[in-house]
């Protein structure tokens, strides 16, 4: 693993407080993302002031119970105050682990469940076809979720009907070692007729460069991802990690980990 | 009813350019004039009932009025999620038309049977659930009900009921007999057909409906303090009447069973006590006791 950027230090110690502030959050989820993230919210057309900007791109964490990573990534964009995510999972809190649309600005789609928000991003990017909007479709989908049957029914209405107005991220993070993995999903997704782009799911640079890249069908950027990146102690125990908070002494411990010069 | 439903949507897209409509595969010559006026907003779009009820939220998320339709038990009991979360949970609207109704697939079996899809929608917060017995409710509902931004759940039949019916109006249950009885039968839907022919000359009230949510309780409670029967082939409306608490309600409908026979709709419904002469031993039955 290399060096953090100051941004993805910055976010994942953020991730890091609020989780344990608050007693929630799935922390190597959210910690393989914040790249993939950072490249979306420095790509797409948005307005954090203004959140429902008429012409602005979509985008869908379809792989909701990354929540408090998004968060985070939304906070770092000036969405609201990062203060705000402490309350993850409280009552009456607006940020829940799952993020909810009418609650968090920023969030298109309320999502929890696995391999819904693809399917709602399909529909959006065919109404931005039949609208002939030029705005952009963007979802992040995990290589867990994609266990699910209807990433893939989602995949292929998109082919079928070409919508080169929608990306899928694939954040392939290895969560499913002792499941049901998925290997090689660069070429299913070829197979499911995507144009495919496989990046370092870390390289802030590498992951927009291949957003950026023009696309005449759906495209998936396949992110090759470290569950916990950033935290060697999170990164080799994902499983124990998966759900749970820091107490004051391991938040000392992972947050020392994320200076490291290497990690 | 399926054609009055193309010719329906055909008007509508004519007037309103946001409606799209998606097919599972099914009624696709049907929609043959239609996908040749409105190309853009055709699509037949494959057999996933999952996806097609994910994309049509998306779809409506962003202005648009998608018609689903495919086969009952696929669209409504295989995408039971789908609805709840994409469309129900984000608010996303939707209309969608299931066809083959409880036993209008009596010959392909169990598999293609639907007997749940009123009664698990219904219980979905934001859904509107109807199941039209004729042509005209169905036109009417459509109209009334299609951009009002909430999932919408149109429980078609190709066997609709030949009724004459007064003034259709969304969420209202009709009256087609209040002889001060102290039973009243209350049914929805094309059966409606073989209840009212059951009830002839016997001394019943007799309600109908063809919204099953939200049910009209003020009709109910119009009949509180009679013995009410709901004949039914399906479940949904007799939990629906039921949320009225404090009523006196029997239900004759679908056994706790596959209907694991072939045939046509009418060779079920025998089956099962939903033809005429069973429907009128059961009111019979009841009117009796309640004498």
């Amino acid at each position: 693993m290399n060096q953090l950027t100051p941004a993805g230090k910055t976010i994942r110690a953020n991730i890091l407080n609020a989780s344990h502030l608050s007693g929630h959050g799935h922390i190597p989820t959210s910690f393989s993302v914040v790249e993939m993230l950072c490249a979306v919210y420095e790509t797409i057309r948005h307005d954090p002031a203004n959140p429902a900007w008429e012409d602005r791109d979509i985008f869908i964490l379809s792989k909701g119970h990354a929540a408090l990573g998004f968060y985070c990534v939304l906070a770092h964009y000036g969405y609201f105050p990062i203060e705000k995510v402490a309350t993850l999972g409280g009552f009456m809190s607006a940020f829940g682990c799952h993020p909810d649309r009418f609650k968090v600005p920023g969030v298109e789609v309320s999502t929890g469940s696995l391999g819904h928000g693809i399917g709602v991003a399909v529909g959006m990017a065919l109404a931005f076809r039949l609208a002939h909007s030029p705005r952009q479709v963007y979802t992040l989908i995990g290589d867990g979720e994609s266990n699910e049957g209807t990433v893939w029914e989602a995949l292929m209405i998109a082919n079928n009907l070409k919508l080169e107005n929608l990306t899928v991220l694939y954040d392939n993070n290895q969560s499913q070692v002792r499941s049901l993995q998925i290997p090689n999903p660069a070429q299913r997704l070829e197979a499911f007729g995507c144009e495919v782009i496989s990046v370092d799911g870390h390289d802030l640079p590498a992951i927009k460069a291949a957003l950026a890249q023009p696309h005449a069908r759906p495209k998936a950027v396949v992110c090759q991802t470290i569950k916990g990146y950033g935290s060697q102690t999170l990164a080799s125990n994902i499983f124990e990690w998966h759900r749970k908070s820091p107490n004051p002494a391991q938040l000392e411990a992972l947050r020392s980990e994320l200076d490291a010069e290497r990690i | 009813m399926r054609k009055e439903f193309k010719n329906t949507v055909l008007d509508l897209a004519a007037r309103d350019p946001s409606v799209v409509v998606i097919l599972g595969d099914i009624s696709h010559y049907l929609f043959n004039d239609f996908q040749e006026r409105f190309p853009d907003r055709f699509y037949n779009m494959g057999i996933c009932e999952n996806g097609l009820i994910s994309v049509a939220a998306g779809l409506s998320a962003q202005g648009f009025h998608p018609f689903v339709h495919t086969i009952a038990p696929f669209i409504s009991e295989r995408s039971l999620e789908q609805i709840k979360l994409d469309m129900c949970y984000n608010e996303f609207g939707g209309n969608i038309l299931s066809c083959g109704s409880s036993f209008d697939y009596a010959w392909d079996g169990a598999t293609h049977h639907c007997y749940t899809d009123l009664a698990i929608l219904r219980l979905l917060p934001g859904m509107q659930v109807i199941q039209p017995g004729s042509v005209k409710e169905l036109e009417t509902l459509i109209r009334s009900q299609y951009n009002n931004g909430k999932p919408t759940y149109f429980k078609m039949s190709d066997n609709p009921h030949t009724v004459a019916l007064p003034a259709i109006e969304f969420g209202k249950g009709i009256v087609l007999k209040d002889n001060a009885a102290r039973v009243t039968v209350m049914t929805a839907g094309p059966i409606l057909g073989n209840v009212n022919a059951a009830c002839d000359g016997l001394d019943v009230n007799l309600v109908y409906f063809h919204t099953i949510k939200p049910i009209d309780t003020e009709v109910i409670e119009r009949f509180r303090d009679t013995k009410i029967l709901v004949v039914h082939d399906s479940f949904g409306l007799q939990e629906a009447i039921c949320s009225v608490t404090g009523l006196s309600v029997a239900y004759h409908g679908l056994p706790d069973q596959f209907c694991v026979w072939y045939g046509t709709v009418h060779d079920i419904r025998k089956m099962i006590g939903l033809d005429v002469p069973s429907i009128r031993a059961v009111v019979s039955r009841l009117v009796e006791s309640a004498a």
